[in-house]
């Protein structure tokens, strides 16, 4: 026992020793001098933040740090990414283990509230469906009822669920899981009669099974899911930072800039692209970046749209469409709207 | 005529010829005899044996059928797969493709060289433990579990290293090279490295004190040669987040296993202790961690030691599942040690005092090495157990094999792909496992001998 | 002389510092008053720690939380839970479900381990082989792992609900779980209860004086057989005789699946059969080296005294054999309610699952739920070792 402690007791003094002692009201000073960002993403999970077999993060989710580190750095490589079960993510963020957290979280009053964080944007609009076999003949969620239904656990998904079968007076089954191939193989081998997550992963599922079209989304979308990344509550600096380099990646899709044309885009007279890539204004330093962060952004990871297609587009594995969706820009008659960088 | 022979018979004195021997009935021998004896030697035995060549025939034939017939072994992706067996086989490129990863994690593919070769350090450590003719095999197996740990990690995360830690470093890099060179010399003349320098010297064979000296002079060359190596070896370095697969479960249970064995004795001997403070204290921590399954120590140690922690200290999140699976681990043990400390009878503690023996001589010397020896098989077995509960830090995130395998459906190209991983990592373990407890069994039937008549 | 005693008088400090220094009594005073110096200011530095990391972090801490709403579904209960209920009532299903696995699987492993643990010792090859790697290789790969792999390689593999293996049309077994008939007991079904427990007690007196007339006179009576008698004859004709007051509720196939009656989730027996049959391979090791650890010598004695066979078994083998067996079993059985926590692997909403896992990740208050957590599985594992303590003391060979 005192052996043990006394290591434990040398432990300490050694970590407290060797560990960095900074206020953690200023995470961009910490930031600065690990020279890397801690951004927790998820399990791997295609589209937002993938593993390749060569070890390589990528994604919807992952650009949003690997943004956040460009405009630090001038690298979008200083990431240090941390994936983490749902069951932990708000405590390991909270806790000061990461910076920054970008993995599909759902943004709600009590996670805003109560948990120490703060959603600092939504990259993604996102809604729950659910996918049936087509020999089930159902053609609608009412007609759901006493079914048994796969679902995600420790996730908003999970409650929306509930919600919605009490909401119809519907008696439900559910099966749950944390992992979501579980989940499918149980779905797959008729373990439950309809798997339902937020859209965008049902579309990317469905086609890695063995007969997709054997599969049908439902038309009803049971929630909202505004999907972005949080950082922890106290730091209003840092959550500017996170949130206007999002704005900017967004703004400079509604302006046109993109990581081709940036270098000319400096020299353009256009008012609102001076101020947005630094030429006008000082609103980087304002933050403790330079001036200049979103040209830095721009040029490593581009502007939304090229985010999205390069992901999560149509064109990808992942197929979903922007078009028409709430993912398209407010212009074209979707959600993403990014306040005045002014 | 048969008279005569009668006659001519009687002649010849009386001799027993034993008729040749007739073979067994064809029923006692052979493959039909061995069965008679063996499955069929009642019919209930029959009955049972039928029933469970039945079950062995068709869970073995299912298994084969989806892991090797049906099975696809050359695809880009997992549609081509689906395409061709569906689920009915397995498909294993997907497999195939994330070996890398399932070795080694993340680790940097032009380092992975240096994990093969920390690992092959440690076989070459181990391997005089096997030689004949070796003496010095306790301080051998000794610096192999407390020295190792320093060279491995520089191996493994490499990077820069200050005053301390390569003082470290070129202990452990000493410490093999004397290794060797006293297996090598113990081979060749008998006598210990230091020992073996200082009659090559010209120390007189039965001057103990110059033969000492020159031996300590010998090894301190030794340290500062491997001091002069170190600081001019240089690795990049590779941070904890790379680390995974196979090469990571085998660093967390290592270090448990390692840290358990010494954190165990502490406790036990806590816990026995004639002070009562310390015995309460000891008895708490092993009841409370014993108590607990280990999944939620984990949890405990990974979302709350942060929190404990003065404010901006950060603790990485390697080190944090391995205290918990130390702390855990050394409970365990502290059990084990307990139970074989019980079974030492009290004249061995009587005798050892009366030959005035105080009691950290008496334990080391006397009590300890009796009850290792009972409790080796006990040991191995929670060895064992702890290489497999390491399957639960996938549960805080950490990309161990259990991670790994996961991380392969996810892969967008094998997306879906998941009993096969499984089914591969099952193998892993079970082969480690199974050779661990293969050879304690036989440690258990050579240290035993001393017991059989 | 006065330099002398000068000279006496720091010698005898001395000598009294260091009679100190090496007096046991004193050393050991001194050790534990350093042991709770280092571990109050240790555990005082590590709440100090966390209240200034919380109240800097804006975490919520305090139990006030178990009142609120906990929202999502439990796909499996043991006692009544509702969507609206609290997230103590949660706590509590998570309680009576990680029980009920734990008894069950208990019960299960202690089957399997009794006949696997024979078997290795069979006459028969192939029974000792099949058992030998039985444990083996079952033994020698993750629970974690066999737990999947019950899930995905049996029971995701079973019919759909309309295809369900069908046992006298109320047993049902399908890839949503295993489906039996409820009881339902009408007025007067308490009578039998009564006569059941009636029952118990006096087929436990009659041992009770069984026991003693053989200890005085040496003559036997058929405790066990006649109580066993009594247990089942007794409430079966109470029951009959208030004119069988139970009816039976029975599931029957409606919409996507069964309705009424009383069912299981597959998740529920993967785990439960996981659990048993790893647990059973511990068991049926303990079993063999307890009924190995009895010396030949015992029974062969037992035989030359003319003891029947049958109570050699009885009366020589398993009490000494079970003196090795029973505290190993016990650890075993602990572990397997440790091993519960594994659930989470296929989602059956154990404690681990849904408490530790579901509610503090809907409600985010770390250290109240893991705390509560570790405080159930400790007060199990204390009552367990504390009755293991007990039984310990009455069977430990008394030595002289």
């Amino acid at each position: 026992m005192k052996k043990s402690l006394s290591l434990l007791g040398a432990a300490a003094v050694i970590v407290a020793m060797s560990g960095t002692e900074v206020v953690a009201q200023q995470t961009l000073a910490q930031v600065k001098q690990r020279g890397a960002l801690n951004c927790q993403v998820g399990l791997p999970t295609p589209g937002f933040y993938a593993l390749s077999a060569d070890g390589k993060w990528s994604g919807l989710d992952v650009d949003m740090c690997r943004a956040v580190a460009a405009a630090i750095f001038n690298d979008p490589d200083k990431v240090r990414y941390q994936s983490v079960t749902s069951a932990v993510r708000f405590t390991s963020l909270a806790n000061g283990e990461s910076d920054m957290l970008s993995r599909t979280t759902t943004w709600t009053a009590v996670r805003d509230t109560q948990l120490g964080l703060e959603f600092a944007g939504v990259n993604f609009y996102d809604g729950q469906g659910f996918l049936v076999p087509r020999a089930s003949g159902i053609t609608s969620a009412r007609q759901l009822d006493g079914a048994t239904v796969c679902v995600l656990t420790g996730t908003t998904t999970e409650l929306n669920l509930a919600d919605y079968f009490r909401a119809n007076n519907m008696r439900l089954q559910s099966v749950t899981n944390e992992n979501v191939n579980v989940l499918v193989e149980t779905y797959l081998g008729g373990g439950c009669d309809a798997y339902t997550n937020d859209k965008s992963g049902l579309a990317a599922r469905r086609s890695a099974f063995p007969n997709p079209n054997d599969h049908v989304i439902l038309p009803e979308t049971i929630s909202k899911e505004p999907l972005g990344p949080v950082v922890r509550h106290g730091d209003q600096n840092w959550g500017d930072i996170v949130r206007w380099v999002l704005y900017g990646m967004i703004e400079a899709e509604e302006l046109g800039v993109t990581s081709k044309n940036v270098d000319e885009m400096l020299k353009s007279d256009n008012p609102s692209i001076k101020r947005l890539l630094g030429v006008e204004g000082n609103i980087g330093q304002g933050m403790g970046l330079t001036n200049d962060f979103m040209v830095r952004v721009l040029k490593h990871i581009g502007n939304y749209g090229e985010a999205y297609e390069r992901h999560v587009g149509a064109s990808t594995p992942v197929g979903i469409p922007r078009d028409g969706s709430l993912n398209a820009l407010w212009t074209k008659g979707g959600l993403m709207y990014a306040m005045p960088f002014r | 005529m048969p008279d005569e022979a009668r006659l001519a018979a009687a002649d010849q004195p009386l001799v027993f010829r034993p008729k040749p021997e007739r073979p067994p009935p064809t029923s006692s021998i052979g493959v039909l005899g061995w069965m008679r004896a063996n499955l069929f030697s009642s019919v209930s035995n029959a009955l049972l044996t039928l029933l469970g060549a039945y079950i062995a025939i068709v869970f073995f034939t299912a298994i084969i059928n989806w892991a090797l017939v049906d099975a696809v072994w050359e695809a880009s992706n997992r549609r081509e797969c689906l395409d061709r067996v569906g689920r009915a086989g397995a498909c294993w490129p997907g497999v195939i493709a994330w070996i890398p990863n399932l070795l080694y994690g993340l680790y940097p593919k032009d380092q992975v060289w240096r994990i093969n070769i920390a690992f092959l350090i440690l076989v070459a450590w181990a391997l005089p433990l096997w030689l004949p003719r070796v003496r010095s095999k306790v301080g051998i197996g000794l610096s192999a579990v407390l020295l190792y740990p320093f060279l491995a990690s520089y191996f493994f995360h490499g990077g820069a290293k200050d005053l301390l830690w390569t003082a470290l470093i070129a202990l452990g890099m000493a410490a093999f090279a004397g290794v060797w060179l006293t297996t090598l010399s113990e081979r060749a003349t008998g006598l210990p490295f230091g020992a073996a320098i200082a009659r090559l010297t010209g120390a007189p064979e039965d001057d103990e004190a110059a033969t000492r000296t020159r031996a300590r002079i010998a090894y301190a060359v030794l340290y500062l040669v491997a001091v002069g190596v170190t600081t001019q070896w240089s690795l990049s370095e590779v941070s904890t987040r790379y680390w995974g697969g196979l090469f990571l479960t085998l660093v967390i249970s290592g270090f448990g296993i390692t840290f358990s064995l010494p954190a165990g004795v502490m406790l036990a001997l806590g816990r026995r202790s004639q002070m009562p403070f310390i015995s309460l204290c000891s008895t708490a921590f092993i009841e409370l961690f014993r108590s607990v399954p280990l999944i939620t120590i984990l949890f405990m140690f990974n979302t709350m030691l942060p929190l404990f922690l003065p404010v901006g200290v950060e603790v990485n999140r390697l080190v944090r599942a391995i205290v918990a699976v130390c702390l855990f681990a050394a409970a365990y043990m502290a059990e084990i040690v307990r139970g074989g400390l019980q079974a030492i009878p009290r004249g061995q503690y009587e005798a050892a005092s009366a030959v005035g023996l105080g009691f950290w001589q008496s334990t080391a010397l006397v009590i300890m090495p009796q009850a290792l020896k009972i409790m080796i098989p006990t040991i191995v077995g929670n060895f064992i157990g702890l290489f497999k509960d390491t399957t639960l830090v996938s549960i805080i995130g950490l990309f161990d094999l259990l991670s790994m395998a996961r991380a392969v459906g996810e892969d967008t190209t094998w997306l879906g792909l998941f009993l096969e991983p499984f089914f591969f990592i099952t193998m892993i373990y079970f082969v480690f496992c199974f050779l661990m407890s293969q050879y304690s069994l036989n440690l258990e039937r050579r240290l035993g001998a001393g017991q059989r008549r | 002389m006065a330099r002398a005693a000068a000279t006496a008088q720091p010698a005898a400090a001395t000598a009294r510092l260091s009679s100190l220094v090496n007096d046991s009594f004193a050393r050991a005073i001194f050790y534990q008053l350093l042991t709770a110096a280092i571990l109050v200011g240790g555990i005082w530095y590590l709440i100090s720690n966390t209240i200034a990391n919380m109240s800097q972090r804006g975490m919520a801490a305090g139990f006030d939380f178990l009142d609120y709403t906990a929202g999502f579904n439990i796909v499996f209960t043991l006692i009544p839970y509702r969507e609206g209920d609290s997230y103590f009532r949660v706590f509590q299903v998570g309680i009576a479900n990680t029980l009920l696995v734990a008894v069950i699987g208990i019960v299960l492993a202690t089957l399997i381990g009794l006949v696997m643990g024979l078997a290795r010792l069979s006459t028969n090859w192939l029974i000792r082989t099949m058992a030998r790697w039985y444990v083996e290789i079952l033994r020698n790969t993750p629970l974690l792992l066999q737990i999947i792999a019950w899930y995905f390689g049996f029971f995701n593999l079973l019919p759909v609900p309309r295809q369900s293996f069908d046992w006298g049309g109320a047993f049902f077994l399908n890839n949503r779980g295993f489906y039996f008939p409820a009881p339902v007991p009408q007025d007067g079904f308490g009578w039998t209860g009564v006569a059941l427990g009636l029952a118990i007690v006096a087929s436990v007196a009659i041992h009770r004086w069984a026991r003693r007339r053989l200890e005085a006179t040496g003559q036997s009576f058929p405790s066990v057989l006649s109580g066993v008698g009594l247990i089942v004859l007794l409430p079966t004709a109470t029951f009959l005789a208030t004119g069988s007051p139970l009816e039976w509720d029975i599931p029957v196939l409606r919409g996507f699946n069964f309705r009424g009656g009383l069912s299981v989730p597959p998740t529920f027996c993967a785990l439960i059969v996981a659990l048993a049959i790893y647990t059973s391979c511990f068991i049926a090791e303990i079993v063999r080296a307890g009924i190995q650890s009895v010396s030949h010598g015992q029974t062969e004695a037992a035989r030359a005294l003319g003891v029947k066979p049958s109570r050699i078994m009885r009366f020589v083998i398993l009490p000494q054999a079970l003196r090795v067996i029973i505290p190993p079993l016990i650890s075993q059985y602990l572990n397997l309610t440790k091993n519960s926590s594994l659930a989470i692997a296929i989602g059956f909403p154990d404690l681990v699952s849904v408490w530790m896992n579901t509610s503090l990740n809907q409600s985010g208050r770390a250290i109240p739920i893991v705390a509560m957590t570790m405080a159930f599985y400790c007060a199990v594992s204390l009552s367990v070792s504390l009755l293991m303590n007990l039984y310990n003391r009455r069977v430990q060979i008394t030595e002289r």
